[in-house]
């Protein structure tokens, strides 16, 4: 009885020295499902062996990419509209308008585009978060002034909501990326998240001034500082990923479709 | 006997769960130590060169770049020679140390919340980071390996790896030109952002 005692002794140390799937030991989704650890004495603070893990982020970022002489032409037309036009166009939008009305601004379109949110989730049977979206437009709409303040970050159950969108729907669904594309002025998508942008664009209801009457003034003084406001953000993103990268468009499709995976997984 | 088997069983988890726990601990407890002392740096620091040397040695002592730099080229590491590995990896060093520095405004304090770190496997921790720069929110992870004390190995920016990034970009040279290609990728990025 000794002996059977002490081998359930050793069997459960051995398990700790195995990944696991509690709280405490929970797996990333990702990189470290196709690592191999030698060594098998290793309680959790010794060395890392070292020549196990060339090939640890082998697929982390894999997307078929037939398209890849059209892509890397729009891509580069798309790199100089950027610097050469939106990039003034978003430093002048931060220069004239103060930090206070560029939120407002921001928070106001973000609020508007609730549907989108509200039905994805819906969509993808996540009712409580829908309840969620629910809340936080609410809220906001009201309190907050027309969405102008987000009240609703004064709630811990409202805070950081993972957004929703169609592309993101598609892959809970299990429709896979399709080949990758690089749209103009856009930037990259896959074939299901460019399907997926057709979808938010028909949920957001500031598109559908567009429907009502696209040559109207007030439709263009609305849908302005829309485009306006998420610049600055977008083109933040796109330095952060191209400079001091090797090769530009390699790194931005890299991080478009990382960045995908973990959006599809929340 | 068979409550006394049940018993030690129960108590073996829970001492293995504590360990683990603490060694998640370690490493999240050097990581919020390496945080402070960037913010710290980035403080007494009046502009962008102060900066870059102020920070460089925090990055330096934080970040196994040698590990960083065999990941982010994969198997062709193996057929680089020493001389070869080790000019990849100062240049790649210097590469992360300046996109680092670059997106870091002196006097400008993050908010960084540390959430419970987990480790998917020995010698490996994942700590979740929750930081607020600028008005943007941003969900950042740090990967953290236990090799000569705990280094960072990777991080993950809004489920961008560093590592993955350049990777894709590293086989594309190293299939092009093997790691002569690559040694001239790395050098000629290095040189034309200078």
């Amino acid at each position: 009885m000794r002996i059977h005692t002490a081998c359930l002794l050793i069997l459960t140390l051995a398990a700790s020295v195995l990944p696991s799937g509690n709280n405490c030991f929970a797996s990333s989704p990702d990189s470290k499902s196709n690592q191999v650890v030698q060594g098998a004495k290793n309680n959790g603070n010794s060395p890392v062996a070292a020549e196990d893990d060339l090939d640890e982020y082998k697929d982390t970022a894999k997307i078929a990419d037939p398209l890849q002489p059209v892509n890397r032409g729009i891509f580069w037309v798309n790199d100089r509209i950027y610097h050469w036009i939106l990039k003034p166009i978003s430093k002048t939008y931060d220069t004239v308008l103060p930090k206070p009305v560029r939120t407002g601004i921001f928070n106001v379109f973000d609020n508007v585009e609730f549907p989108i949110r509200f039905v994805n989730n819906l969509l993808q049977g996540n009712f409580h978060r829908s309840g969620q979206e629910a809340q936080k437009f609410g809220i906001n709409t009201t309190v907050g002034l027309a969405g102008i303040l987000r009240v609703s970050d004064r709630f811990p159950s409202l805070v950081d909501v993972p957004r929703a969108d169609t592309g993101q729907t598609f892959a809970k669904w299990g429709i896979g990326h399709g080949c990758y594309i690089v749209l103009p002025l856009f930037g990259p998508k896959s074939l299901r998240d460019t399907v997926g942008l057709a979808g938010d664009y028909a949920l957001d209801p500031v598109s559908w001034l567009f429907l009502i009457n696209p040559h109207a003034a007030w439709t263009l003084a609305i849908t302005t500082p829309d485009s306006a406001r998420s610049l600055h953000d977008r083109l933040n993103t796109y330095d952060s990923i191209t400079q001091n990268s090797l090769d530009p468009y390699l790194a931005a499709r890299s991080a478009y479709v990382q960045n995908r995976k973990k959006v599809s997984s929340q | 006997m068979k409550i006394r088997n049940l018993f030690l069983l129960a108590a073996s988890v829970l001492l293995i769960g504590r360990a683990a726990c603490a060694v998640t601990d370690d490493a999240s407890t050097q990581l919020k130590s390496w945080i402070d002392e960037v913010i710290a740096a980035s403080n007494h620091s009046k502009d962008r060169e102060t900066l870059r040397i102020n920070e460089s040695p925090i990055l330096e002592r934080s970040i196994n770049f040698t590990i960083m730099t065999r990941r982010a080229v994969g198997p062709g590491w193996r057929q680089f020679t020493p001389e070869q590995q080790q000019e990849a990896t100062k240049l790649f060093s210097t590469l992360i140390i300046r996109t680092y520095v670059a997106k870091i405004t002196p006097g400008e304090i993050p908010s960084i919340t540390l959430k419970s770190g987990n480790s998917p496997s020995p010698g490996h921790v994942e700590v979740p980071t929750s930081l607020l720069y600028k008005g943007s929110h941003y969900d950042v992870t740090y990967r953290l390996e236990f090799t000569d004390g705990w280094h960072i190995t990777d991080v993950v920016i809004e489920g961008v790896s560093l590592i993955a990034n350049y990777r894709t970009q590293f086989e594309a040279e190293f299939q092009q030109g093997g790691a002569t290609a690559v040694l001239k990728a790395l050098n000629h990025s290095v040189e034309s952002k200078e």
